[in-house]
């Protein structure tokens, strides 16, 4: 019931959402273009908040051994895999009009999440070697809890490195940005934020159940006995 | 009685280091493969000597990290499940066995990535720029990393019938900050600037990685068990 509601809440923001990016004045310099971040900047922000996730359920993993840590490392970094595909695929599309190019090795930012999605992928991969719940999440806790240095890394690299990427938008000095279109992104951000939330919880629940349909399969092979040839009279 | 850290470390190196001297499979499998490789680009240029000359550098980075990862990664998937079975067993500190294959990794990988620079030089025709030397502590660093790398990315995916292809997809990105560290300090040697900050970069990679391979020790080990 609690789920159906989350999922109704984010259809509902991301409706709310989708009003207020059409709705939003266009920017002076990249005109209608402006409307991709939107999505570009959510979908930025959650890929962190999941690999975050992951890795805070990775290590809970680690130190209780107790299966319902990796679950939610799981749900979060499959999640994490599609935002951080959609904040890429927006910035590309965004970056072609607007910086001519679809792709800029100068851009810090666009590199190290590029190479942040490789990383989580081979999470993503390291899990489907393997169908016993158990050993996926004794294989991908150290993982998972490794490559969420490369969340600081992608962040911090506008700082780091000489980049085309804009710095950072919401700073401690103020916001450098007009008030309707902050209001837009932030409508979106929460919006974003539920879809996160409704997609975590509704494969935390889907990876309970592989887990029993697993346990199940594995307690009937132990209780039946295939017969051997010979065995079995004609 | 339980051998000390540094000693078991070093009894661990020196059992990888004789495996890889009767094997020679770093030196007569490996290395003849990499210089195949670096003599394959050009057929795929103009091959005029200026684009060779500007290619040198990216190809020579570009098969330090390929074929650095064949070779740590062969040299840590020698070892079976039932060995490293035997040796939990014996009470032999899990973050003493991932110091020692590290070392012997890289004492495998560091004369191979400097006698990689021949080919480079001949094939290329490539002019290493004055104070060469300097990046000698650079090769090391950069080749203690994905040593450490490739033993964490190892040990991993041991035991898995994948794990030749899932290895590298695991550790190429995560090898990123080394190769990026090691390409950028020949670049402000070459420009004349100072390598510290790379270097340093280096330095942070390094120890992040002993850290997270130290910590994660004990949790590699249950994977084989």
């Amino acid at each position: 019931m609690k789920k159906k509601v989350l999922a109704i809440l984010t259809v509902l923001a991301l409706a709310a959402g989708l009003a207020t990016a059409f709705t939003s004045p266009p920017d002076v310099l990249q005109g209608d273009f402006v409307r991709i971040l939107y999505i570009h900047v959510p979908s930025a922000w959650l890929a962190f908040l999941a690999f975050g996730v992951t890795a805070a359920g990775s290590i809970g993993w680690l130190f209780t051994h107790r299966m319902g840590w990796d679950r939610v490392a799981e749900a979060s970094a499959e999640t994490g895999v599609l935002f951080t595909a959609v904040a890429l695929a927006t910035g590309m599309i965004w970056g072609k009009p607007v910086w001519g190019t679809y792709w800029d090795w100068g851009d810090a930012r666009l590199a190290t999440t590029a190479l942040m999605f490789f990383v989580y992928l081979g999470y993503l991969a390291l899990r489907r070697t393997t169908s016993d719940p158990y050993r996926q999440a004794r294989r991908s806790s150290v993982l998972g809890a490794v490559a969420v240095v490369q969340v600081p890394l992608v962040y911090f690299s506008v700082k780091l490195w000489r980049t085309l990427h804009q710095g950072l938008t919401i700073r401690p000095d103020g916001i450098q940005m007009d008030g309707a279109m902050i209001t837009a992104l932030l409508v979106n951000l929460g919006a974003f934020t539920l879809l996160y939330l409704t997609l975590v919880s509704f494969r935390t629940e889907l990876a309970g159940l592989e887990e029993a349909a697993h346990d199940s399969e594995a307690s009937v092979r132990s209780r039946v006995t295939v017969p051997r040839l010979g065995e079995v009279e004609a | 009685m339980r051998a000390g850290f540094w000693r078991s470390a070093s009894i661990i190196a020196r059992r990888d280091l004789r495996i890889e001297v009767r094997s020679g499979e770093a030196l007569s499998v490996v290395f003849p493969f990499a210089v195949v490789a670096t003599w394959v680009v050009p057929l795929a240029t103009d091959a005029s000597r200026g684009l060779l000359r500007n290619l040198a550098a990216p190809v020579y980075w570009l098969v330090f990290l390929l074929f650095g990862m064949m070779i740590v990664i062969r040299q840590t998937a020698s070892e079976t499940s039932d060995q490293r079975r035997v040796l939990a067993l014996t009470g032999l500190d899990p973050a003493a066995r991932f110091a020692g294959r590290t070392a012997a990794s890289a004492m495998i990988l560091v004369p191979t990535s400097a006698t990689l620079v021949i080919p480079i030089i001949v094939l290329y025709n490539y002019r290493p720029p004055s104070g060469i030397w300097l990046m000698v502590p650079v090769i090391i660093l950069a080749a203690m990393g994905m040593s450490m790398l490739g033993t964490l990315a190892a040990d991993v995916t041991v035991g898995l019938r994948a794990r030749t292809s899932l290895a590298p997809l695991l550790m190429a990105p995560l090898a990123a900050p080394l190769l990026m560290g090691a390409a950028q300090a020949l670049e402000s040697l070459i420009a004349e600037r100072s390598m510290i900050t790379w270097v340093l970069v280096l330095v942070i990679a390094d120890l992040g990685l002993a850290a997270a391979g130290v910590m994660s020790a004990r949790a590699l080990e249950e994977i084989a068990l």
